[in-house]
């Protein structure tokens, strides 16, 4: 016989459950090198470090003016509840689906089969993620509240302690719905709708300026110090009703459904090893079957046959079947990026500068779902080496309904902007941004879906992650740069859309050789492999 | 049958995919000390019957116990081992430890000399601290079987259990399957083996998800329902 576990003899199934994840936790601190780690901590300290004082540097400006604060008091909860309704909703359709827990395979085969409580052998997990979840959380927030009290009335204790709580709320919250619809086995449609009242609850409260909405009365924690009397008071139930969900969450989580587990498991240890290698187009694949985030079978709309021989037409019409096929929840999610897009620019607008890199964060993540036909064009290099049109100008085409899509999405952006900011001026700087800031954001989610992962692997991690995480920075820039110029503008009294006007044309410079840059990707691997 | 004898017992069972039926109207009695070769071609919906009994799927429709107990549910866990075709394995915990956590989880005393006696007549003594990576497929399906037969149970469902095993494992299947049987234990065998199907006492046949043939394991009645090629172990690719 083998060593084995351990020696004890007669244990129960829990306890031999509780005695294998402990020997496994040893061994895998066992493995760890250290050096290793210690240098990611370094290295993260250092980045971190950095970041945080360009960033307190960069917001660090006059208090804000009784107008902002009005409106902040007014709108401010509910506008992070809106945000918080959101996660919440996406912890719901996440639970329907099996989440939040992503169970090893053999977890599932040899204890959640075997005799044992199922819940106190998936609790355990679930408060490993609450613990990570609920830290980094309240680290955010406490960062975050190092930076508010500098502009807004209240104590550096009493904001750093607000948004602490709040930070570490948030996951708790997002998890305990997670964990509450996998365990209730609430089916997609019945999970969808109830975060979808939620966020509706939540969006009303923002429109009328009233806090009745959970998700509201979360958000008024994250800006007590703001708040006084009846309204500071009901971050109280706010709280309660977060740990009363989380709760529910954990005691219900032994009925998490297994071949929903089963399923989990199996795409959870690919998306690791696709994140490993920084490959996002696997990442993203999986996390939609991760959803169940499947194409219609039936398109909203079905377009009428095009006229043969016209390659771009062909090209132009492929893509917007793709669109056309597109799940609701797809689209939903297109569309309240572009919407978060715009309200996070009007607030960075009269309240934070650098928060204007942010609307090109999130424009980038609906582009990477707006690219998908181009990226297919990517993962199937024999299908395109088979078509009778060049690499080069088979990508550059297959560009054209993205970009037109973004063009719509930044619309919807600029929309929310001139609503949230009540300032026609976002009007036309959206306008003029809208087309090359769409071709922008299309060129850089396209070099993010067709990277070939193992093209840097022979580079240090440092490198990898750089290479992986360039497109959405230079999303950030063909964003946020024009706004902020902008805005700098409108500061000194000068006029803002001439100068947006002026940025666009060096943001479209800049698109145009970011397409030459990828038709010449394109030609290489291509020519390459023919080649070989 | 006697329904009092049934362990294994469907009623009314489906199971649907998106509108697919994987799986429909199905009932079966598995009475104790019973061997059911379940066949059918692939994608017939012989897995699915299999994970649903294990508890793994959850029914559409109808209903699957083990021993009078809803499956899935805990004493039906305690009842039922099931032997997948994919052998499942934590890649930090080597073939013996695997075994004796397995035992320990199903509340087994003492498992070391079942362990034993497992690691020797399936061949893998020599291989008990081995990781499930430094094992070949034919080994990992043998230590898949020990750890279905190193618990106890009452009701034992295997899915294409011989597949990958030399000649001389293969025996020894046979010889567990047997004891099993010799022990009180229904037996459910998911194969397209010749072999396996004469050695059955009974045959379940499965076509598109439903109930095509109940009976002996005669190979002459079996072959009004199915084609040979159907069968045969040269299609035996995949689960149902």
């Amino acid at each position: 016989m083998s060593q084995g576990l351990g020696g004890v003899e007669t244990p129960t199934g829990i306890e031999a459950l509780r005695r294998m994840r402990s020997t496994r936790r040893r061994r895998y601190v066992e493995q760890l090198d250290v050096m290793e780690v210690l240098y990611r901590v370094y290295l993260g300290l250092i980045f971190g470090g950095f970041g945080v004082a360009i960033l307190a540097g960069a917001i660090n400006e006059a208090p804000a003016t009784p107008e902002a604060l009005d409106w902040m008091r007014a709108h401010l909860a509910a506008a992070i509840g809106l945000a918080l309704a959101t996660g919440v909703y996406a912890g719901l359709r996440a639970g329907s689906h099996g989440g939040p827990l992503a169970i090893e395979a053999a977890e599932v085969q040899h204890a959640l089969l075997a005799p044992i409580d199922r819940g106190a052998a998936l609790r355990p997990l679930a408060l490993r993620q609450l613990r990570i979840g609920a830290l980094a959380g309240a680290v955010l927030g406490a960062v975050v509240g190092n930076f508010v009290f500098r502009r807004l009335p209240g104590s550096p204790v009493e904001w750093i302690a607000a948004l602490a709580a709040f930070g570490a709320l948030v996951p708790a919250t997002v998890l305990g719905a997670a964990l509450l619809a996998s365990g209730r086995r609430l089916r997609p449609l019945a999970a969808g709708s109830l975060g979808f009242l939620l966020v509706a609850w939540s969006a009303a409260d923002l429109a009328l300026g009233v806090t009745t909405s959970p998700a509201t009365m979360l958000g008024e924690l994250a800006v007590l110090p703001l708040q006084g009397g009846s309204k500071a008071a009901l971050a109280i139930p706010g709280a309660l009703l977060a740990l009363a969900v989380l709760a529910a969450g954990l005691l219900g989580v032994g009925g998490t459904l297994l071949e929903a587990a089963r399923r989990r498991a199996a795409l959870a240890a690919e998306l690791r090893f696709s994140a490993s290698v920084s490959d996002l187009r696997t990442v993203i694949l999986l996390r939609r079957q991760l959803a169940s985030e499947r194409p219609r079978r039936r398109p909203w709309l079905r377009l009428r046959p095009g006229r043969p021989g016209k390659p771009g037409a062909a090209i132009l019409r492929r893509d917007l079947q793709s669109f056309l096929r597109w799940p609701p929840v797809r689209v939903v999610r297109a569309a309240l990026l572009g919407v978060g897009a715009g309200a996070l620019a009007a607030g960075a607008w009269s309240g934070a500068p650098a928060a204007l890199v942010l609307p090109g964060l999130l424009l980038f993540v609906a582009a990477l779902d707006v690219v998908e036909p181009l990226a297919q064009e990517s993962d199937h290099p024999t299908r395109r080496r088979l078509l009778p049109i060049d690499p080069g100008s088979l990508i550059s085409r297959h560009l054209v309904a993205p970009s037109l899509a973004l063009a719509a999405l930044v619309l919807i952006g600029t929309a929310t902007a001139a609503l949230v900011g009540r300032d026609t001026a976002a009007l036309g700087v959206g306008v003029v941004l809208c087309v090359p800031a769409a071709i922008a954001l299309a060129v850089c989610a396209t070099f993010s879906a067709t990277a070939d992962p193992y093209g840097n692997l022979l580079t240090t991690p440092e490198v990898q992650y750089a290479i992986t995480a360039a497109p959405a920075f230079a999303a950030a820039v063909a964003v946020g740069l024009p706004l902020i110029l902008a805005r700098h503008a409108e500061r000194q009294g000068g006029a803002t859309i001439s100068v947006a006007a002026t940025v666009a044309v060096f943001i479209a410079a800049l698109a145009a050789a970011g397409i030459a840059f990828l038709r010449q990707r394109f030609f290489k691997r291509d020519l390459g492999r023919a080649a070989a | 049958m006697s329904a009092h004898a049934s362990l294994l017992r469907a009623r009314d069972l489906g199971r649907t995919y998106d509108g697919y039926i994987a799986l429909g109207q199905f009932a079966i009695d598995v009475a104790a000390g019973e061997l059911v070769a379940l066949v059918g071609p692939n994608g017939a919906g012989k897995t699915t019957f299999l994970t649903l009994a294990a508890g793994l799927l959850e029914p559409s429709s109808g209903s699957v116990s083990i021993a009078g107990q809803a499956a899935g549910s805990i004493p039906a866990r305690a009842a039922l081992s099931y032997l997948p075709d994919t052998p499942v394995f934590y890649e930090d915990l080597s073939v013996a430890e695997h075994l004796e956590y397995v035992a320990s989880l199903h509340g087994v005393e003492e498992p070391g000399s079942r362990i034993e006696e497992l690691l020797g007549r399936l061949g893998l003594a020599d291989w008990e601290d081995s990781l499930s990576s430094e094992l070949s497929h034919g080994m990992k399906q043998k230590a898949s079987i020990a750890l279905a037969f190193v618990r106890p149970f009452q009701v034992l469902v295997a899915d294409e259990p011989f597949d990958g095993l030399d000649p001389p494992s293969r025996e020894v299947l046979f010889e567990l399957l047997a004891e099993a049987r010799g022990e009180g234990a229904a037996v459910v065998v998911s194969t397209h083996r010749p072999d396996v199907i004469a050695a059955a006492g009974r045959c379940v046949g499965i076509r598109e998800g439903h109930l095509a043939y109940d009976g002996p394991a005669d190979p002459a009645a079996i072959a009004e329902f199915f084609d040979a090629e159907e069968l045969s172990p040269g299609r035996a690719a995949g689960g149902g």
